[in-house]
């Protein structure tokens, strides 16, 4: 069953709802789902339930509930929901019930007895529901959706896992986990961009994070990554509420090894998009967006945006092999909860996205250049090469120790390899600073030796005369 | 910066903008040298970093003035101060940017070899070194001259040397230093060959007892003036490029007529556009080396094939220009600097669209040459 299938979608939206709780509640949580296949009923019902310890729960976020009935002609759940929930302060635990068939809107939520807390401090929602049919198709769906989200949320404080109750024993019980790893997460206050970062890097590390450690075939270290992040809001008012697109990209530098691993993406850019902390499949205006951007003057020529069932990929031109790149980006809307979803704009996509790239070429000098750039970049080796070659062939000693001493080298210890290799980053990174300029800032470079004077004009290939007939007054 | 003291004794208001080349010893190039680069990398790392972009004075006509010489007799062509850019960033002129510094490179360790090199050499060593960058001569000679532009030193203080393919004979002895005094009278009939190292032509002792000196266009007919000895009935020396004159020959010219003022200099050329600028090289310079040439103008004669000679050759003999020759005749044309006179002989050139060479004289006989030569000195039939 595919994630946009009508029970997957539900389960995923209450879970999201979990997660919004658990983000809100600035502390650790946890979030349990639980799918018990084990029951005998003839015809088979699966009961399904989501836990977490966040924030308690706004009833609200149960108005906009989408409640598929049906599959392939089928009932597949009669639209009730059991709600439990509490909030820190409370001094109860409330117990609701949702019936979300009820077409009157005030009378869908029903409120049923409580329970007291007898003085005790937590918080937390348990939702529950039936759905008809054995639901063993739904597992793997949720653990996607949990790798994917775990890799925006690692860093963020919850704990997920799912239980799968086969049977009524223990033993029959199968638990997958992912635990927050407390030691290497930045604190809590790190903002959501900050979290995505991670979240990807772990992501793209651990391929899609199938793998438990980073994958050795592909990559060397954590540190090798290009990461460039970006984020655009819109602002909140009468019409809409306001909202915040991040964007994240990484570019990774494979190892050559990356040909024995078989998850390797080929040169291919997944996209991913998250929507409220949710992943959902890219929907139509982030595809233009992404169509829209101006790669080129990054060094990029798009070939085609490939939309398979709501995964994304995109395919370049004269891609270097050995280069992967992912992109990631996440709307959400600031305020939870949100009564009017509303989507960003295209052009808040693509400023998001232009944000992200222009970060990474700020980042690494040399990166993400416009070809025209490259084209001189191919130059600045030989260039360099000059350059260190005059520098050491001099027989005045005192002129290499001020060279030597503009570059922030010690005369003593310096290699010509050393030299010029750093004369050559330079003026690469120079070219990139550049390139970010706007045009109507360019100002002249100072001049090398003398001051040029009015009258300055470029350059131009002059007709090539043969030296026989050059005139004088020529 | 040194020039010659007959030009520096005039200096009007348009010589404040002169742009010159300074002759410098090795040890002041490589100073010019070693200064640019520091200025790069102090650009380059510093906390507004920048790649320095180079100026070079601009070696086009708009650049060119004339210095007409009022009490002297000399006029020459100079560049003044507008510069061209050539930067990195720019994808036009990105190579010819790292062309300058590769061929400062080169001469930094030729000075510092203290050797000289020819622009052929130079050449070579380049397609060896950088063989993406220097693809022919031309390339390479123009990036030599940026460098002229940019450190506004003369090329041979870069340690280049361009190769001579002058000749002279005649009424002429040279004394080279630490050597025996060559007569030129009697170098046989291919003349003696002169030096491309300036610094050995400057220390040449010269003595002579002619009194004209004539430049002649083609090698052709400076070895038949040789071969007939025509330096004995008219006391002259002979002196040629063989072409377009190099500045080596131009150079030795110059040293000839400051030391003997008193020589005029005619000058012997075919009757076509190309032979007119030939001669305006050696009398105004060259606006391609214009930040040297204007050391070695001289005031140049033009003796012949001039326009009223052309009832002396048969009418066969005049043929059709060349395309290269309307080109020329057109440059020398839009030329602010050329005199009125030298200007109708252009048009009448223009006008007929024909050329006629020297040896057209030769139908009156081989040594009609001489004669003809002798008869337009009596007259003073030059201008």
């Amino acid at each position: 069953m595919e994630i946009n299938a009508p029970v997957p979608k539900l389960l995923l939206q209450l879970i999201s709802s979990a997660f919004q709780r658990c983000r809100l509640a600035e502390d650790l949580c946890r979030l349990s789902v639980l799918l018990d296949l084990s029951t005998d009923n003839d015809p088979p019902i699966t009961p399904i339930s989501i836990a977490d310890t966040g924030i308690g729960c706004n009833l609200e976020e149960f108005q906009d509930l989408m409640c598929p009935r049906q599959f392939n002609g089928a009932n597949i759940w009669d639209g009730l929901l059991s709600v439990k929930t509490t909030c820190f302060s409370d001094d109860e635990v409330y117990y609701y019930r949702v019936n979300l068939d009820e077409n009157i809107s005030n009378r869908r939520v029903k409120r049923q007895a409580s329970q007291a807390k007898n003085g005790a401090k937590f918080s937390g929602t348990e939702v529950s529901l039936s759905v008809f049919g054995s639901m063993d198709v739904l597992v793997a769906p949720i653990i996607g959706f949990f790798q994917k989200v775990f890799f925006l949320f690692r860093i963020l404080n919850v704990t997920m896992d799912l239980v799968v109750k086969q049977g009524t024993s223990p033993g029959t019980q199968t638990q997958y986990v992912f635990v927050v790893n407390t030691e290497k997460n930045p604190c809590f206050t790190a903002s959501n961009l900050e979290r995505l970062k991670f979240g990807l890097e772990d992501y793209v590390l651990r391929h899609g994070n199938c793998l438990d450690m980073i994958c050795d075939y592909c990559f060397s270290d954590r540190e090798h990554l290009k990461v460039g992040s970006g984020t655009a809001c819109s602002e909140e008012n009468r019409k809409r509420t306001g909202g915040t697109i991040d964007v994240v990209i990484v570019i990774s530098d494979l190892l050559e090894t990356t040909r024995h691993c078989s998850r390797s993406c080929d040169g291919k850019t997944e996209v991913l998009y998250f929507d409220n902390f949710s992943p959902c499949p890219i929907p139509q205006f982030a595809l233009s967006a992404l169509k829209k951007i101006d790669w080129k003057s990054y060094g990029l020529v798009l070939a085609s945006v490939n939309d398979q069932d709501g995964h994304v990929f995109l395919e370049w031109e004269n891609f270097p092999s050995y280069v992967q790149i992912q992109i990631t980006l996440h709307w959400y809307h600031n305020q939870y909860p949100t009564r009017q979803k509303t989507q960003p704009g295209i052009n808040l996509v693509k400023k998001g996205i232009k944000n992200a790239l222009d970060d990474l070429k700020a980042k690494h000098e040399g990166f993400l250049l416009s070809s025209h750039a490259r084209k001189i970049c191919s130059h600045v080796p030989d260039l360099a090469r000059s350059i260190a070659g005059l520098i050491f062939s001099s027989t005045d000693m005192d002129f290499q120790g001020d060279c030597l001493s503009v570059l922030g080298f010690q005369a003593q210890e310096v290699e010509r390899v050393a030299v010029e290799d750093y004369i050559q980053r330079k003026i690469v990174t120079v070219i990139g600073m550049n390139e970010r300029k706007p045009q109507k800032d360019e100002e002249s470079a100072p001049f090398l030796f003398f001051e040029g004077e009015s009258e300055t004009s470029y350059f131009e290939d002059e007709e090539i005369e043969g030296e026989y007939y050059s005139t004088s007054l020529e | 910066m040194v020039e010659s003291s007959g030009l520096s004794s005039m200096k009007f208001f348009s010589d404040q903008y002169l742009s010159y080349a300074d002759i410098l010893p090795p040890r002041e190039a490589r100073a010019r040298i070693e200064v640019s680069v520091l200025n790069l990398l102090r650009i380059l790392n510093s906390p507004d970093p920048a790649i320095s972009d180079l100026s070079l004075i601009n070696r086009k006509r708009s650049n060119s003035c004339i210095n007409q010489g009022i009490l002297t007799d000399v006029s020459y062509v100079f560049l003044s101060t507008s510069f061209t850019k050539s930067s990195l960033t720019n994808a036009k002129t990105a190579k010819a940017f790292v062309r300058v510094w590769k061929v400062m490179e080169i001469c930094f360790q030729i000075l510092l070899q203290e050797k000289r090199v020819t622009q052929r050499e130079l050449f070579y060593k380049l397609l060896c070194d950088s063989p993406e960058y220097f693809s022919s001569q031309i390339e390479v000679n123009r990036s030599v001259q940026d460098v002229v532009a940019l450190l506004r030193c003369s090329r041979y203080s870069l340690g280049i040397m361009a190769s001579s393919r002058g000749l002279v004979a005649g009424r002429l002895f040279l004394q080279e230093p630490d050597k025996e005094a060559v007569d030129c009278l009697a170098c046989g009939s291919s003349g003696f060959a002169i030096s491309g190292d300036l610094n050995l032509l400057d220390n040449t002792i010269m003595r002579s007892d002619a009194r004209y000196i004539i430049i002649v266009e083609k090698h052709a007919i400076f070895h038949r003036l040789v071969e007939d000895r025509v330096f004995n009935h008219i006391p002259c020396v002979f002196i040629t490029a063989k072409g377009y004159p190099d500045i080596a020959t131009r150079f030795f010219l110059h040293r000839m007529s400051t030391t003997f003022p008193d020589l005029p200099i005619l000058a012997l050329v075919d009757w076509n556009p190309a032979g007119l600028a030939i001669l305006c090289t050696f009398k105004f310079g060259s606006i391609r080396m214009g930040l040297e040439a204007y050391r070695y103008a001289c005031n140049v004669k033009w003796i012949g094939l001039r326009g009223d000679d052309l009832n002396l050759i048969p009418e066969e003999s005049l043929v059709p220009q060349k395309p290269k020759d309307s080109q020329i005749a057109k440059s020398l044309m839009s030329s602010k600097t050329l005199q009125e006179n030298y200007r109708e002989e252009l048009s009448l050139m223009i006008e007929t669209g024909k050329r006629a060479e020297i040896e057209a004289l030769y139908c009156h006989g081989y040594d009609y040459l001489g004669k003809y030569i002798a008869t337009k000195i009596v007259q003073g039939k030059y201008i």
